[in-house]
């Protein structure tokens, strides 16, 4: 009899609601990633034409090319339409600011963590200094010193990204040239880019992908930051950022333009917030069981 | 026993916190009597000669600071300030005026002849930009209360033209910081306190000779976003606000503690064509790129109250504005004049700039352009750079709202638009001609014809295009009385009170 009731306790934690409830930031995520992708396809919309007649209309009315089911801005431009491709333009610079930062900061990271010596004092002092600075400061002023394009936010916003994950992989590397199978393999005369490649970086790849989600999120909001002030991105660009700056004055008249967009990056910052701590739980900062 | 202490404690807290509640209750603007006004151009200096002399923010506060010769009134007519009469010789070639007697700086000394011929010196050694009206003139003093401007040539707009010209005492050195942190003028306030950028305070100047006036305290503060000084005005903490663009103009108007007003101006719209560029160096291009913009929507849509279709280069209460023949708006005329004169469509425009309230006007313009194939840049450019750009001819179409404080066009077309200006690439022998003898006439009926035959050579060489006529709105407070608004953007408040409710 006892047998029989914990087959059901079992099966009842097997399918408990709160496992559903971690789901939701994955659901939400992948909805996001299928409207950035996809959604310019099906939707259409060029940032320098205006159309004056259908300016401030509210969500859900007829404007001259159909429905406009979130509104219009102060120059007749759909906010739909707008938050589509401004998601487009956040996932994309999100991704590649993030994959560059990842890239120089494992490598950094990694090789300062284990060959230690005078490689790693300047490596790790450049890291401090560069952590001393605020980081929004230095990326408006390399933004604001350039001319505008997606390849400048990009690298404007690795800037600061990088620095975290080289802190983390240092660490990890740190802990790991000490154990059994790192000198063993030393001692065999494994040459130092394969015990880098096999013994070490597979470990990294867990607090990586977790600090990975938690920085794309800080990516989103910095370019997002970036656009509203009017800096980084060009005109031609379609941002979050700069919708909801083009809204700014009419917060209380036509509040659609900078409210709509101000809640789709919102709520995807704080999914990829949840995301990142889940994962974060899970693998930690480079515990290893 | 510690806690009747601690008792004792909370309750003078409370209490003195309630004390200090009544004295600042109701804010900046309730001293009785004293008014805030919310800006959107910074003071950066009180000094009314150099470069800074010119721009909206110094004449602001040099109004109210300093006296001039003369100066238009709200319906546009010249008044005197500090010169009772002024008569030009038989040719115009000399301005002599009378100079007002009793008038007394803020310090007690009296203004006298030399302190406007010793200021008129200073005004033009430091070279701003308002002295181009006058390259060559010169300012005696020929008695205590007389003073005699001698003209290069003849020249009709000369009491106009002093509109931006203020008088300071004599021996004011060029870079006397010292003395413009609190200057001394014949004005009806006086300086109170300055910080440059942010906010001026005055108080009434006893001394001045039209009666100090009634208001305890005028404070200008700068307000740069359009939201903050729209809730200011609601919450009572400003008394007055203008430059209120059209989208908010409705919520102000529902609101029955304001007076909303527009008046016409004389400012105007105006995007030059560089003319110097090889791509823009033909009218017949020039005219089809105006075409194929249906500025009559844009207006319409944009600028409901406050604007108004232009149909000349000036504005309607500018002496030598002449009505012209509208430009239509055809852009498939406008392709097809484009393609004829083998206009290059996949070279880019450069349109620039320099304030982020043109920001939707340049934009629907754009877009019009980009309709029959026309790629244009819009560049917004900080104020600095795009004043830098635009002397330096480095633009293809430059925006910018053009205001006339003299009333006359002289100051405009004038001054402008003869070949030795340079300041849009445009030459015209003919054109030149005009301009000076219409500056030079006597006659207001014969200037007002001569600067009709130049304004339709501009209009029809598409020197530029001139979208809009400008209307000021205005917000005051209930509370204020005695105020009315200046065709100019730069009100006076020396006849403005404040009442009890």
């Amino acid at each position: 009899m006892t047998a029989a009731l914990e087959l059901q306790t079992v099966t009842v934690a097997r399918t408990h609601p709160r496992r559903w409830l971690g789901r939701v930031p994955y659901f939400v995520l992948g909805l996001y990633a299928l409207v950035g992708g996809l959604g310019p396809l099906f939707v259409d919309y060029d940032p320098v034409h205006t159309s004056l007649q259908d300016r401030l209309r509210s969500p859900g009315s007829e404007v001259s090319t159909g429905t406009a089911w979130l509104g219009t801005d102060a120059l007749g431009r759909d906010v739909l339409a707008q938050i589509v491709y401004g998601a487009r333009t956040s996932v994309v610079i999100g991704v590649c600011t993030v994959l560059v930062a990842c890239v120089v900061g494992v490598a950094v990271g990694t090789v300062a963590g284990y060959f230690r010596g005078w490689l790693d004092t300047i490596l790790a002092r450049g890291i401090d200094i560069l952590l001393a600075f605020p980081a929004i400061l230095l990326t408006i002023v390399i933004a604001g010193a350039f001319e505008r394009s997606v390849l400048l936010v990009v690298t404007a916003l690795s800037a600061t990204a990088w620095i975290s994950f080289a802190r983390v992989t240092r660490g990890i590397a740190l802990s790991l040239r000490e154990r059994a199978w790192v000198d063993a393999a030393r001692v065999l005369g494994v040459p130092r880019r394969a015990i880098l490649g096999r013994h070490i970086l597979p470990f990294t790849i867990g607090p990586v992908v977790a600090l990975a989600t938690l920085e794309f999120a800080l990516v989103v909001l910095a370019e997002a930051g970036l656009s509203f002030l009017g800096i980084g991105l060009p005109n031609s660009a379609v941002s979050w950022g700069q919708t909801i700056a083009n809204g700014k004055q009419y917060l209380e008249s036509a509040w659609w333009i900078s409210a709509l967009p101000g809640i789709a990056l919102s709520v995807l910052i704080v999914n990829i917030g949840i995301l990142g701590d889940q994962l974060t739980a899970r693998y930690g900062r480079g515990h290893l069981n | 026993m510690r806690k009747s202490l601690l008792y004792g404690l909370a309750v003078a807290a409370v209490v003195l916190a309630g004390c200090s509640d009544a004295t600042t209750g109701g804010g900046s603007g309730s001293g009785s009597g004293s008014i805030t006004v919310a800006g959107t151009y910074p003071i950066e200096s009180l000094d009314p000669h150099g470069a800074q002399g010119g721009g909206t923010g110094t004449q602001l506060a040099a109004r109210e600071i300093y006296s001039r010769l003369v100066g238009p009134g709200t319906d546009g007519k010249l008044k005197g300030d500090l010169a009772t009469e002024w008569k030009p010789n038989a040719d115009a070639t000399e301005w002599t005026f009378t100079l007002r007697s009793g008038v007394r700086f803020s310090d007690g000394k009296p203004v006298t002849a030399n302190d406007v011929a010793a200021s008129f010196k200073r005004f033009m050694d430091l070279k701003g930009t308002n002295t181009a009206n006058f390259t060559g003139y010169t300012m005696t003093a020929t008695s205590d209360t007389q003073v005699v401007m001698k003209a290069t040539k003849s020249d009709a707009a000369v009491p106009g033209k002093l509109a931006t010209f203020y008088v300071i005492p004599a021996g004011v050195g060029p870079d006397d910081t010292a003395f413009f942190q609190k200057p001394v003028g014949s004005g009806p306030f006086t300086v109170d306190s300055f910080t440059p950028s942010q906010t001026l305070a005055l108080v009434p100047n006893a001394q001045y000779y039209g009666g100090a006036p009634k208001v305890s305290k005028v404070t200008i503060k700068k307000m740069p976003e359009l939201a903050a000084r729209l809730t200011a005005l609601r919450t009572g903490e400003a008394d007055v606000v203008w430059g209120i663009p059209d989208d908010q103009l409705g919520e102000l108007q529902g609101d029955s503690k304001l007076t909303v007003e527009t008046v016409p101006s004389t400012a105007v719209f105006t995007m030059w064509f560089n003319s110097s560029i090889p791509a823009l160096k033909d009218a017949k291009v020039r005219r089809a790129l105006w075409q194929a913009v249906d500025f009559d929507t844009i207006v319409k849509q944009l600028y409901p109250q406050t604007g108004s279709l232009s149909d000349a280069p000036v504005s309607p209460i500018t002496l030598g504005y002449v009505k012209q023949q509208p430009v239509g708006y055809d852009p498939d005329a406008a392709k097809a004049a484009l393609t004829a004169a083998g206009f290059d469509f996949s070279k880019k425009l450069r349109l620039q700039f320099a304030n982020a309230e043109f920001r939707q006007f340049n934009q629907a313009v754009v877009s019009d352009l980009q309709k029959i194939g026309v790629q244009v840049d819009l560049l917004e450019k900080e104020q600095a750079v795009f004043t830098k750009d635009l002397l330096a001819l480095n633009w293809d179409i430059n925006f910018q709202q053009l205001s006339n404080p003299t009333f006359d066009a002289a100051n405009t077309l004038g001054r402008l638009y003869p070949c030795a200006a340079k300041r849009n690439g445009y030459c015209n022998p003919e054109l030149d001609q005009l301009l000076s003898k219409a500056g030079s006439s006597p006659d207001e009926a014969e200037r007002t014809k001569l600067y009709g035959e130049a304004s339709q050579i501009i209009w029809q060489d598409a020197v530029g295009m001139f979208p809009m006529a400008v209307k000021y709105a205005y917000a005051w407070n209930n509370r204020l009385q005695g105020f009315s608004p200046d065709p100019n953007g730069l009100p006076d408040f020396a006849t403005a009170q404040v009442n009890g409710s």
